[in-house]
This record gives C-alpha cells, structure tokens and sequence, in this order.
C-alpha cells in the first residue's frame, strides 16, 4: 500500500535533511505506529504521504514515495486526498466553519459531490465516529476527544484508503484518548482502513499497532517491523517493555494482560509498604475552600490543598475538571468568587498578577504566548526588567540557562527551537525570579521521553532548593515519577489528595502500568518494581 | 431556521432605518425590537455575548454624546462653556447637543445589534453560501476571516495573560509589542496550519485550472463600459447612450460571472431552502420599510434635531407600528432547537 524507497528530505534553508535515506513498506489494513525522538522527521514521513511535503512546504526531496499505486510529489496533496485523510496534532487549528456536520460534508462540497451521495457519506462518517447525536452542535462546545474525532470523520468523509495521523491524542485526557484509539481500531478492523500514526506516549498505541516504525534520528537507519522485534532496539520504550526486556519476558508484553502472565510467574517478596511517616513540609502554598464559577456553571467547588516547601504535588483529572481554572485563580488571572489563597502567610486574594508572579513563577500549557524576544537571554532579560530585578537578579540568568541546558542557545531565536527547548525557555523566563512556588500547566504536552526526563531532573533540583512545585498533568507514568503527593479534581472539586501509591493504584484511569501489574505493592514505575525484584543494576 | 439571505435583509433593513432617524424615541425603540429579536431568535449560553450591544452602548453613547458636545456648539441650554481660544473645543456645551449625540450612539448601537445578530444567526456554511459559485474561494475566506476575530479574541487574552505573569503592565503604547508580536506570530501559524489542513482535505482542487483568457477580456470589457456609462452620465450630455452602455456592461458582467459559476461545479451537503417563514419575515422587513421611507401624506417626518432649543420628540404611532414588522423573526421563529 505504501512504500518509501530511499527517501530523502531536506527542508528550504535547513543544514541537514529531516529525513535520509528512508526505505519501508507498510501493508494494506495495517496499523503502522511512527515512533522517536521530537524533531526526527515523524510529522515529515506523514506528510510525505499525501504529499504536503514537498507540495506545501518546499525543499528538496529525493528517492521515491508510492501510495497506492499512486505518486503524492507528482500529483500533490488535493488529488492525493481522496486516498490519503491528514488529522493534525490540534483540532482547532483545522476547523473551516462552526457546526459538526457542515465541518464533516466540507470537504465534499468542495468536491462538488451529488448532495444525496454527500447526505449518505456524512451519515457514515458520524456513525462511524459516534457523532451522531452531536451532528448539530457547535464545535466549540464539543470537548477535546469529540473535537478530534469530528476531524477524523472529516478526513473520512472522502473515503481514503489510507488515514495518516499526527499525534492525534497528545492533547487530550487519557480517557478521551482511548476513546479516539478505540475509534481508530474500529476503523482499522472493521473497515480495514490502513492507519499510520505517529505518537509519543507509546503504551497507549503499542497494543493496536501491527507494525512500529522507529526513526532514530540523525545517523541513523530507520527500523520497521512487527512492534516486538523493533522494541527489542528501542531505547525509548513504555515502563511494561523496559520490565519484559529487563527480566528477559518472551514475547515481550505489550499490554497489562499480557504482563500479568509473567509478573504471576516472578518470585519476589511480597512488600509490606509502610506508612511512611514523615514530618509534612512546612507549607508554602494554602488554597482555603477556593470557588469560581464561569458564567455561572460552578468551575471550582471549594477546594483546598496545602503544599509543602520543596513538595512536588500533581494535579490531575480529566479536561474540564478545573485543574488550570485552580493555577489561574493562584496567580490573580482569575478573580475567585469565595475562598482564601495564601503563599508564604500572605493572602494573594485581590493582589495583580504581575506582583504575585515575583513569587510565583506560573508556565501556561502553550509556553509559545510567552516567547517574543529575539534571543533566549533576552527573554530570561525582559522578565528581569519587568520585574525592576535587572541589577539585582535571584539567579544568573546565565547560570539559570546552564541548568536549562540552554547555555548553547544564548543567542538563538526561541520560535525557531524545539518544543522541549521552547519550553525550558518558558521555564527560565517564569523561574528567572526565583519563585517560591511553581506552578506548570501540563508541561509534558508534546515532549519526547527524554525531554520528559529532562523536565523531571529540573525539577528535583528546584525541589531540593526548597522551591514548591504543583503542576497539571494527565500524564500518569510522570506522576508516577516525579510527584510527592497526588490531588485528584473531579468537576471542581478534589476527590483524592494522598501519596501517589494512594492515589494513582485506587483509581484505575489514573495507575501507571507498573502498578497494574504488580498490584498491591505500592511499585509504579518499572525502577519500583526492578528494585523489588532485586534486578536492579548496582 | 431562517435562510441567511432572510437574516442579511433583515440586518439591512435595520441598518437603513437607524440611519434614516435621528429621533430617539424611534432609536430607543428600534434597540428593544433588535434585543428582543436577538433573545428569542438566537439565545447564547453565553451571557457575555448577549450583553455584547449594552456593553458596546456603555461606550458608544457616552463617547457619541461628548464628542457632539465637544464638537457642535449648538443649541439654547449651556450646560457649561469652554475657553474660546481652544481650537474646535471651545465654545458653549449644551444639552441640545449632548442629547444629539448620544441618540446618534443609540443608532450605532442598533446598527451594530443587528448584524450582531445576524453573525450569530447565521451559521459560516451559510455565509459561505451568500456568496455567488464564482466566488465561493473568496467566499470560503471571509467565513474564515470573520471565525478568526473570535479567534484572535481569545489568542490576544491568552497572551496579554502570558505576558502578566512574567511581570508585564500595559502602560504606554510600546507595552504593547510583547503581545502584539506572539499574537502576529500565532496568528500567522494558525493560518498555516488551516490552510495546510484544507489543502490536505482537498480544498482548491475542483477550481484550479484557470479561467479561459475570453472571459476574462468579457470582464474587463463589461468593467470598462460600466464604468464608461457612468463617466458619460456624469459629464456627457447623451443620458440614454451613457444608461444603455451601463445596463449592457452591468449585463456582461453578470453574464460572464454566471458562466464562471457554472465552471466552478459546487454542491451544498443541506441546499439553501426558502420557507413561509422566510417570506413572512421579509414582508415584516418590506412594511417598516415602506412606513419608514414611504412619503405618505400626513406622516412626520423621521428626521428630529433637537437644535435651537431641546423639545419633545415627535413620535408618529404609524411609524411605531410599521417598526414593529422587524418583530416579523420572533412571531415566525420556531422552538429554540431550531436555532443554530
């Protein structure tokens, strides 16, 4: 169905290609899952599909592309798209008009498609998606999992062959996720639509993909094949496969059922996990029966949290559960309608944002609206100066870049840097202060493993400065990691506030595969259970 | 549901007669008709939205009465009196004129809740629809233009925000550039990311190739003698040639865009389809309008200036009634599941 021999491309003024030398096939009703690093070239190898690459973007493209039979750098992406449907990372960058059904038949009539036959192809589309009772809504009312599938169902509606998809669930809750996924593998085996995905949080697509192609980066050869034999030479792998590999599991598990095959089998100790019994942290963060209403529909229902000097707390709940309506209400972007918010013993009720932010370094979910200057430094310069700290700065700004690992990139443009360097940028130009309290809106968005892994060292090291950290994350495998304490929000309001092995185990969407596994003794991350199996290496 | 042809005459029509009256009692009453038709027609979950033409008087009114003040030193009742030496400014301040101008700000406001109402109305595929098939790419692109001013609404809090917590204030007008650069800057990469997505879904592939070279020398002719016609109306003393060279290039164009229509096949997933409802609306429409600009023996006049000396307005009940034929929408309108 699709075959890329030897292709190669180069962006119009980059120094080196995004993809080389790239040689696959992908068969016909297959589930290709496109895996690497951020910036390897797996929305380029998409793109190449259709042929918005090189028809959109320009540049230089060598070897050859045949989907279909057909050839996308020849004909381009309009003719390729009754054969090839594209959904983008974010649904509302790709919605025309205003209403679910109208954005569904677009395309169609655009094709100039008989109204019955259009009638009868927008019907299937929203069966297909389960969108029918939606079909009249207005898409900004429509939460993020039903905004991706109406794009799924808009890239259908044509009836392509093939359904490319660019980290499709990135932005949404986990259940929202699986909901998306378990639309697409309907479609994969009912239809026998060939699917090719790129993503960045494995474990969720692992166990539907019939084929893994990993792009290493530069240097490299592309891998491709049955998901358990390219794993087998994956550094970047989901917790459940860094366990099967480590323990030597044939076949290597890919799903929590299938582990539980092995884990019965493994001999260990059952842990007696013990109440830990620690002096709490002296708080420095006091939220008091917090409420907000958007215009009237209650938002926050009195909640209240501590957090501790040098805590780490997770903030977690599905899109909509009040979670950045909380951070903003913390930093004065949002006026609380009842409810007291005190940082270090003082109230920071009614006070600007722009003061309580001296103290309280805030990083929003797109670090993008943040970044205007012409140079990384001046970023982390303008901050100082709003703040009237220009000759008296906290920190070094360029020690603070030394420890973002951004020294190197003093000097360049933010926009034109990756989404983990754009984001520790963020991160230097809300820190640069040197807060007592942080707060990060979802701040592993679209980072790669190892940018996630970067993120979390940072953080340890702002933890053992004493620094508070809350941050927002659906991100279940880095609260697993990184968080000392887990709150929960369910419709405003807090449902769960314990130790994540409290936490994270008592809620089922919300534990970490290592904790499906080993149920009941308090592991969560595959490092937990290889220390309790004794495997860990010294 | 209202076909969006319906909604545009009905916005027109509002349009003409606030511009046609400066009376206030015919403006008071042409803002409660258009608010009321606007909370019956097209409720909003949002209360701000529907709050949006008082909160535009809040500033229109106000800002429309000083600024007349300020500018027309007409009128008998001085309310206070401004150094003459200042340029414009100065001069008498009188209630005649203040009174004058906040009517024209009542006007302005229901100007502007009327086609507020109709955006709201009207969903974007209908919009799109409004434009002839020749133009339905530059018809396409306005919808998508007037989905971005929401859009960009949203885009510059969130980046006025962004900016607040890194210790900005807007103060001065160089404040401005942290938030108007990221807002260019993600303006222009959500462009690109649209029109990257309609490419991908096909859009422009049906109405690539050219128009043929013929018509668009047909054009540019039907253009040249319209605009001909009119320069000789103007300035020549042959008014029949000069009218028959316009309605011939008026025809040509017409003709020329059909047949560029036809070229362009287009199909719609629900048809634009004319009801009862629609014809009852523009009957409505059709009698403020006769009542309004009709020169019927004996009716005032719509026209009111306060000047010289402040009075009471006249108001005709006639008029009053003809007004009320803008109501044509509620009386028609069905359940609120039938609005967009």
């Amino acid at each position: 169905m699709i075959h890329f021999n030897h292709l190669t491309y180069t962006y119009p003024g980059a120094s080196r290609p995004a993809l080389a030398d790239v040689t696959l096939r992908i068969a016909e009703g297959e589930f290709a899952l496109v895996a690497g690093p951020s910036g390897v070239g797996k929305s380029t190898l998409l793109r190449c599909l259709n042929g918005l690459v090189p028809h959109f973007t320009g540049g230089v493209l060598g070897g050859r592309v045949a989907v279909a039979g057909r050839d996308p750098v020849a004909e381009g992406p309009q003719a390729l798209s009754h054969v090839v449907g594209f959904v983008f990372q974010d649904p509302e960058s790709q919605f025309v008009v205003d209403r679910v059904e109208d954005e569904i038949a677009f395309a169609l009539e655009n094709a100039a498609v008989p109204p019955a036959e259009m009638r009868a192809r927008v019907e299937e589309a929203l069966d297909l998606l389960e969108l029918t009772s939606l079909r009249v809504r207005p898409l900004e009312s429509l939460s993020g999992g039903e905004k991706q599938r109406v794009v799924i169902a808009a890239a259908l509606v044509l009836r392509p062959r093939i359904l490319a998809l660019d980290e499709p669930t990135s932005q949404l809750d986990p259940q929202s996720a699986q909901d998306v996924l378990s639309a697409l593998v309907r479609l994969n085996r009912t239809l026998g639509l060939t699917i090719v995905l790129s993503e960045q949080r494995l474990e969720r697509i692992l166990p539907h993909a019939d084929r893994l192609i990993h792009l290493p980066g530069p240097g490299g050869p592309a891998l491709s094949g049955p998901p358990r034999q390219v794993l087998h030479q994956m550094d970047l792998i989901p917790p459940l496969v860094t366990l099967g590999k480590t323990l030597g599991w044939e076949p290597l598990p890919l799903t929590v059922e299938e582990g539980r095959c092995f884990a019965a089998k493994s001999q260990f100790p059952i842990p007696n996990p013990q109440p830990q019994i620690a002096n709490p942290p002296s708080p420095i963060l006091q939220v008091e029966g917090l409420s907000f209403n958007y215009n009237g529909t209650p938002a926050l229902r009195g909640v209240s949290l501590t957090l501790g000097k040098g805590e780490l707390v997770a903030l977690m709940g599905r899109n909509g559960s009040g979670k950045t309506t909380l951070l903003r209400c913390i930093v004065g972007l949002l006026r609380p309608r009842q409810g007291e918010v005190v940082l270090a013993g003082e109230s920071l009720v009614g006070q600007e944002t722009a003061d309580i932010c001296r103290n309280v370094g805030y990083l929003p979910q797109e670090p993008g609206a943040l970044l205007f200057a012409d140079t990384v430094a001046d970023e982390l310069a303008i901050t100082l100066r709003n703040h009237g700290m220009t000759n008296s700065p906290p920190i070094a700004p360029a020690d603070l870049l030394t420890r973002l690992g951004l020294s190197d990139l003093a000097a360049s443009y933010p926009r034109d840097l990756s989404v983990g360097q754009r984001q520790r940028v963020a991160l230097g130009a809300v820190t640069v202060t040197r807060p007592r309290l942080l707060l990060l809106d979802e701040p592993t968005r679209g980072l790669d493993y190892p940018a996630k892994r970067e993120l979390t060292r940072l953080l340890r090291e702002w933890q053992a400065d004493g620094t508070g950290v809350l941050l927002t994350t659906h991100d279940v495998e880095l609260a697993a990691q990184a968080a000392d304490r887990v709150v929960i929000l369910d419709q405003g309001a807090v449902v769960a506030d314990g130790s994540p092995a409290q936490v994270l185990t008592a809620s089922p969407p919300f534990a970490p595969q290592v904790a499906c596994l080993f149920p009941d003794t308090g592991w969560l991350t595959a490092r937990d259970a290889l220390a309790g199996l004794g495997r860990l290496p010294a | 549901m209202l076909d969006a042809r319906t909604w545009l005459f009905w916005a027109m029509t509002v349009l003409v007669i606030a511009s046609s009256t400066r009376n206030p009692l015919y403006a008071i009453l042409l803002l409660l008709i258009v608010t009321l038709v606007s909370a019956i027609c097209a409720p909003d979950q949002n209360r701000r939205a529907m709050l949006l033409p008082f909160r535009f008087a809040a500033t229109a009114v106000p800002l429309a009465a000083l600024f007349n003040a300020l500018t027309a030193h007409l009128g008998d009742t001085v309310l206070l009196r401004l150094p003459d030496w200042l340029p414009l400014l100065g001069g008498p301040l009188t209630l005649e004129s203040l009174l004058f101008g906040a009517t024209n700000g009542l006007v302005l406001t229901a100007i502007f809740g009327g086609f507020t109402l109709f955006n709201r109305a009207t969903p974007v595929r209908d919009l799109v629809q409004l434009a002839p098939r020749a133009f339905h790419e530059a018809g396409v692109v306005l919808s998508i233009a007037l989905t971005f001013v929401p859009q960009t609404t949203r885009s510059l809090a969130r980046i006025r925000e962004a900016q607040a917590v890194r210790g900005h204030r807007v103060r001065g007008l160089r404040d401005w550039l942290p938030i108007v650069v990221p807002l260019l800057v993600s303006g222009l990469e959500h462009s690109m990311g649209l029109a990257e997505a309609m490419v991908a879904r096909g859009y422009g592939a049906v109405s690539d190739r050219a128009q043929p070279l013929r018509s668009q020398a047909l054009l540019a002719l039907g253009l040249l003698m319209l605009l001909g016609g009119w320069l000789a109306w103007l300035f020549m003393p042959w008014k029949r040639a000069a009218l028959s060279g316009m309605i011939a290039g008026a025809g040509l164009i017409l003709a020329v865009l059909r047949l560029a229509g036809r070229a362009a096949p287009r199909t719609a997933y629900r048809p634009r389809r004319w009801s009862g409802r629609d014809t009852l609306t523009v009957l409505g429409c059709g009698l403020a309008l006769a009542v309004v600009l009709l020169p019927l023996p004996g009716r005032a006049t719509l026209a009111y200036a306060p000047y010289p000396r402040l009075s009471l307005p006249p108001f005709d009940p006639l008029v009053g009634l003809g007004l009320l034929g803008l109501l044509a929408p509620v009386t028609v309108s069905g359940s609120r599941a039938d609005h967009k």
